[in-house]
């Protein structure tokens, strides 16, 4: 699988750097973003203080374990729900400011894939219908133009043009995958968010799927914020990762930092648990983490350092004092205190 | 989506006999009004006639020499108008409370479920009558009263399912499209909502007819219009020495709320995914 995919696997630097010398807003910009949910039980602190940069054209990976707040911050972005605090800007502007027009607009500009394969189509629609109707919604084209983007949608996601009369139940998990592809691109987006967009998925579909999110990629220059909970899929898709612990990224940098050379102590866990032969090589002597433990409760998350209730380097410190991110290279930060130096 | 529904009603017995009952109760009430077009209040024969004594009043006549036959056929429209729309109201009043209650949830919500409440906590044969007897008796307030007294459980059902409904993925999707909230209920939601819907529908139907015949057995029908529950209450002085003309009416009210519930009960099972799988 690794191999099919490295050889799709372009890279957008150039790209980037040229928006940030132009002065160009970043597409997508997290700013101090928090979500508090009130439950019965308590207040769930889903994120806490967020700070994320995506620009055009990138694929940022969103990494972490299952809990840790990766599908709040997907519906926050998506606007599904308002944040508790802090900002979204897109393409510069705050999402929560804008009027009905720009909202619509920013829609059609900013698309999602869901995890769950069987609940992400509607079991009473058909296909054709399903993909048909992003562009009623946004009035692009009559209804000849309508159908045939739907056929150009179906061939380019790899289904046949029947599928349009077909009904969700008649599919396997992998070729409704496909069809939630094509409806996220049915507006032409800027941003695709995939949520966990593999995860459903046997290993053998993973791959094709990938591939065709990277296919669209290299044709269209959409960008991806695509999120796993496996460290080894985010890295063959993105150029920058984020891993995300309980709410909070602790660690940011590009793909091959990440994967080369993992200053969190939680990387390197995320890292060690990667069942690869090559792990031995990458990981160098460096001693191996294995998670201990369950991902602590977001009712009542650790005082200081979030990670210190499982971190094999806790000291005094860690339990007192909440450590930040900080710049440890060129486009690497790290929220650890003894990460650096 | 609908074929597959369909043959797996075909495949149910219950609902193969419910609905053959429901349709030749209406075959009766279209071919009846063909070949007995008299007006059913009319002396037509000698009175207290019994059935198979004369063979222009097949069914009898009554104290008055009305036409039993005539009668049925007129009170067999009369149920199944007042039982179909009155069940269409019913959904309807219940589908617009519960959709808007499961889906925008909060003060929404609170506020029409304290109205559905206020409704359920009055029974509903009581609540008929009343509002029959101040809205003057006829077929219309008939069907509205009914309508309006059993929406509640209805709306029960469709909020819950909305409730479920609304964090499915397929409608997040819709959402982040931009569609707006009635699209989004009407073709997203609503859909899925349906089948429960269509099945508590059919209970309804049956048990619409029911009342609208106890209310005509209290002389709360429509006075110009003669349902099954008039023939019965008109029978039953005589009901020791002419059981038929009680008897004839109730066995075709017991025969059409049977075909209803019968029906119901198929539907459920051939709308019931888990049933499918065994
Ligand atoms: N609507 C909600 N109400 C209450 N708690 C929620 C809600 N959505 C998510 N959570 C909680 O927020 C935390 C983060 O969840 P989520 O974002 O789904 O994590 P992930 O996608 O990384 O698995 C979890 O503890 C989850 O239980
Ligand atoms: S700050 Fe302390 S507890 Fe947190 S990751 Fe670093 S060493 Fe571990
Ligand atoms: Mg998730």
């Amino acid at each position: 699988m690794n191999a099919i995919i490295e050889n799709h696997l372009t890279t957008n630097v150039g790209a980037i750097h040229q928006n940030a010398t132009q002065n160009v807003p970043p597409l997508l910009e997290l700013k101090r973003l928090s979500k508090i949910f009130t439950t019965d039980a308590g207040q769930v602190h889903a994120l806490s203080s967020v700070d994320l940069v995506l620009q055009r054209g990138e694929t940022l990976g969103l990494v972490g374990e299952s809990g840790c707040g990766k599908s709040t911050l997907a519906r926050l972005i998506m606007a599904l729900y308002p944040p508790s605090a802090g900002e979204i800007l897109f393409d510069g502007k705050n999402i929560a400011q804008s009027d009905k027009a720009e909202r619509l607009a920013r829609h059609a500009r900013l698309q999602m894939v869901f995890q769950d394969p069987f609940s992400s189509l509607n079991p009473r629609q058909s296909i054709g219908r399903t993909l048909e109707e992003p562009l009623i919604v946004h009035r692009r084209g009559d209804k000849v133009a309508r159908k045939a983007r739907v056929s150009w949608l179906l061939e380019r996601v790899g289904l046949h043009l029947e599928s349009a009369w077909r009904y969700p139940h008649e599919f396997s998990g992998g070729q409704r995958q496909r069809i939630g592809i094509a409806r996220a691109l049915a507006l032409r987006p800027d941003l695709i968010v995939c949520d966990e967009a593999v995860s459903a998925l046997d290993v053998s579909i993973r791959a094709q799927i990938l591939n065709l999110l990277l296919d669209l990629r290299a044709a269209y220059g959409v960008a991806y914020l695509f999120i796993s909970h496996d460290l080894a899929v985010v890295r063959h898709m993105s150029d920058r990762i984020a891993v995300m612990y309980l709410g909070k990224v602790v660690e940011q940098a590009p793909s091959e930092n990440i994967w080369r050379a993992p200053l969190h102590p939680y990387t390197q866990a995320l890292m060690s648990a990667i069942p690869s032969p090559h792990r031995k090589s990458i990981l160098g002597n460096k001693k191996r983490i294995i998670l201990q433990g369950d991902l602590p409760s977001p009712l009542n998350p650790p005082s200081g350092c979030r990670f210190q209730t499982r971190c094999p380097y806790a000291e005094a410190r860690c339990r007192a004092e909440e450590p930040l991110l900080q710049a440890a290279d060129k486009g690497h930060t790290v929220a650890c205190h003894f990460a650096i130096g | 989506m609908y074929r597959i529904i369909l043959e797996h009603i075909l495949q149910n017995r219950a609902a193969i006999a419910g609905l053959l009952l429901l349709v030749a109760v209406i075959l009766i009430a279209v071919l009846g009004s063909f070949y007995l077009p008299g007006d059913p209040w009319e002396m037509a024969n000698a009175p207290m006639l019994w059935p198979g004594d004369d063979p222009d009043s097949p069914l009898g006549t009554d104290i008055m020499g009305r036409d039993i036959a005539t009668g049925m056929v007129s009170g067999a429209k009369v149920s199944l108008l007042v039982g179909f729309a009155s069940a269409f109201i019913s959904a309807l009043v219940g589908i617009t409370f519960g959709a808007l209650g499961g889906f925008y949830r909060g003060w929404v919500d609170a506020f029409l479920m304290r109205i559905t409440e206020l409704f359920q906590t009055v029974p509903q044969f009581v609540l008929a009558v009343v509002l029959v007897a101040v809205f003057k008796p006829s077929v219309v307030t008939a069907v509205f009263a009914i309508g309006i007294v059993s929406w509640p459980p209805t709306a029960r059902l469709v909020r819950s399912a909305f409730l479920v409904l609304r964090e499915r993925e397929f409608v997040l999707a819709a959402r982040t499209l931009g569609m707006s909230d009635p699209r989004l209920i009407l073709t997203q939601l609503l859909p899925n909502a349906l089948p429960p819907v269509i099945v508590i529908s059919a209970l309804n139907i049956a048990t619409a007819i029911l009342t609208e015949a106890s209310l005509s057995f209290l002389g709360l029908g429509d006075p110009n219009v003669m349902s099954w529950g008039t023939i019965i209450g008109n029978g039953r002085e005589q009901v020791v020495d002419a059981w038929y003309i009680c008897g004839i009416p109730g066995i075709a009210i017991l025969v059409v709320v049977l075909a209803f519930n019968l029906l119901g009960e198929g539907l459920n099972d051939a709308l019931n995914p888990q049933l499918h799988k065994r």
